[in-house]
């Protein structure tokens, strides 16, 4: 997966140390301290004066996607990023970007916040993988600003979740930007709580939320998602769980908020348990009930 | 023709607290071909079901033997590596998988049996012959038409390289163009290696293609008929119905 390009990362970063820089032409990339020293006009993008983290400036196409890769090796440790992207005018990019621990029982700390900044007619496709271990906390809050024209194809995928996990992603749209988010992930002796917020301010704007979160055991996932519809836009929210063990609880939240009249949002959230039928289906089918759940989890984890 | 493969003595079974099946004996050979015809809710598809262990029925009585092996209390998946399969008349969706990586998953089950491999790989060139590329990319069974679930049903019992297959109503669905070309891929994969065949049908179209050696009639969860002739069965049942099944003299006993 994501993991086999580190060593071409653009952006490398284990515990506090950035292991790699990888800039190529049109391309800026600077650990966020010296960006906040570099660049004035990066400041107003960083809440604060940032202590780690990665920035990367996009200013000419490229055909290869940005890779970004932050890790936690050492036990106790303690990440504070201030990450920042920022991609000009009419390009189209592709990021990868990773956040993991290298072992399983670190018991480290992983709070990343990151603005995306997507200039007017910009195209992004980013995918977002964690792999954490069962005793980390994690808190990753992004927001993407979206210029005129701009489209975003986020996926969030969270396979192995860490004991805790607050993700917070915030998306505001200007005219005629569209977004399209994917959350998936599976619970499984984590406590998990989302928050995606979509913000659409711009006439013609576009927003669509989709949720697949499985609870496992010992698993409690709350998913806020909500929109906002400022501007004559449409946004549609489809929140999806699927409970596997009695230990495990799902609450979904969509909130729909209209502000224009001439918007149109919609929601739709289910909780279900796993079709009986279908797993017989698949059990006669030879499959162990343990490996016809993990394909029936797959397929709805699938987007 | 030899030993029984499969063997079904008295069974009882009871779903949703009602028996359905009243004490059933049946038994199939190695390489024969039978049918089972009866009316809506006389309990064919309980004993399918339940000879492929769904848990849904209970079994209240009698017993199930598999190359003489008592498989009353065996799990579905553990029938299907012992050589039993099913074609389900109305199987179930399921999103976000890819038939074709259910073949492979079949596959890669069906290849840990002690059952002879098959010909050649059948998640490649068999499945995107029979069924072409498009198909094989789509969710199992989501928004596939009739002709695509019966043929979809069909490779993948295929896949299983079965011992037993047993077709719960391929033929009703499919027009006739469909049914000829099911019926070839049946009679190349499966009769030409001597997989046993049991036919579950209502129309009895199948039958034309697929000559049974024995055809039975279940009634109100009993099997009250066994006959050779399968054109004297449907000739019967098509001008009397099955009430007059229970009657019959020419073909009971």
């Amino acid at each position: 997966m994501a993991m086999k390009n580190v060593k071409s990362a653009n952006y490398w970063q284990v515990d506090h140390k950035v292991r790699n820089i990888f800039e190529v032409k049109g391309i800026t990339v600077l650990s966020s301290p010296r960006a906040w020293e570099k660049f004035d006009w990066a400041r107003k993008w960083f809440e604060e004066k940032p202590k780690e983290g990665y920035f990367i400036w996009v200013k000419k196409q490229v055909d290869f996607p940005l890779v970004t890769c932050i890790t936690i090796a050492t036990p106790k440790i303690s990440q504070n990023l201030n990450n920042l992207l920022v991609i000009e005018k009419g390009i189209k990019a592709k990021a990868i970007v990773t956040c993991n621990a290298a072992e399983n029982k670190l018991c480290g700390k992983h709070r990343a916040k990151g603005k995306l900044i997507l200039k007017d007619d910009v195209s992004l496709e980013y995918n977002h993988f964690h792999k954490w271990g069962e005793k980390d906390f994690v808190s990753p809050d992004y927001e993407f600003i979206l210029g005129r024209n701009s489209q975003l194809l986020y996926t969030y995928q969270n396979l192995f979740p860490p004991e805790n996990l607050q993700l917070k992603t915030t998306i505001y749209s200007n005219e005629n930007s569209s977004s399209k988010l994917n959350f998936i992930i599976n619970g499984l002796n984590s406590n998990i709580r989302i928050q995606d917020l979509i913000f659409l301010k711009g006439k013609s704007s576009q927003g669509i939320a989709r949720l697949r979160l499985a609870g496992r055991e010992n698993s409690q996932i709350e998913a806020i998602s909500k929109i906002f519809a400022q501007a004559p836009s449409k946004g549609h929210l489809d929140c999806r769980g699927l409970l596997l063990d009695r230990t495990a609880k799902i609450s979904l939240i969509p909130e729909i908020v209209c502000q224009n009249k001439d918007a149109q949002i919609t929601h739709e959230a289910s909780i279900g348990k796993i079709s009986e039928e279908e797993l017989t289906y698949l059990r006669m089918r030879g499959l162990s009930e343990t490996e016809a759940i993990d394909l029936i989890v797959s397929g709805f984890l699938n987007i | 023709m030899g030993k029984p493969l499969l063997k079904i003595k008295k069974l009882k079974v009871k779903g949703n607290g009602k028996e359905i099946l009243k004490g059933v004996d049946f038994q199939i050979k190695k390489g024969e071909i039978q049918a089972l015809l009866g009316p809506n809710a006389s309990g064919k598809s309980t004993l399918v079901h339940t000879t492929l262990g769904n848990p849904k029925y209970k079994i209240v009585g009698g017993k199930i033997f598999f190359e003489a092996k008592d498989i009353t209390k065996f799990p579905p998946e553990k029938r299907a590596k012992l050589g039993i399969a099913m074609a389900w008349q109305s199987p179930p969706a399921i999103k976000g998988l890819k038939l074709s990586q259910l073949l492979l998953e079949i596959s890669k089950n069906a290849e840990t049996t002690t059952l002879p491999p098959p010909s050649q790989p059948l998640a490649g060139p068999h499945s995107s012959r029979y069924l072409g590329e498009s198909l094989l990319e789509r969710e199992v069974n989501v928004d596939f038409s009739g002709g695509e679930k019966k043929i979809a049903e069909l490779l993948q019992v295929i896949c299983l390289c079965p011992k037993l297959v047993i077709f719960d109503e391929i033929d009703s669905g499919l027009d006739i163009k469909r049914l000829t070309n099911a019926a070839k891929i049946i009679k190349k994969e499966l009769v030409n290696k001597k997989v046993s065949i049991l036919l579950i049908t209502h129309s009895g179209a199948i039958l034309n293609f697929l000559r049974p050696n024995i055809t039975n009639v279940m009634v109100d969860g009993k099997i009250i008929c066994q006959e050779k002739d399968y054109k004297k069965v449907l000739k019967i049942i098509k001008k009397y119905g099955y009430e007059k099944c229970k009657k019959c003299k020419l073909l009971a006993g």
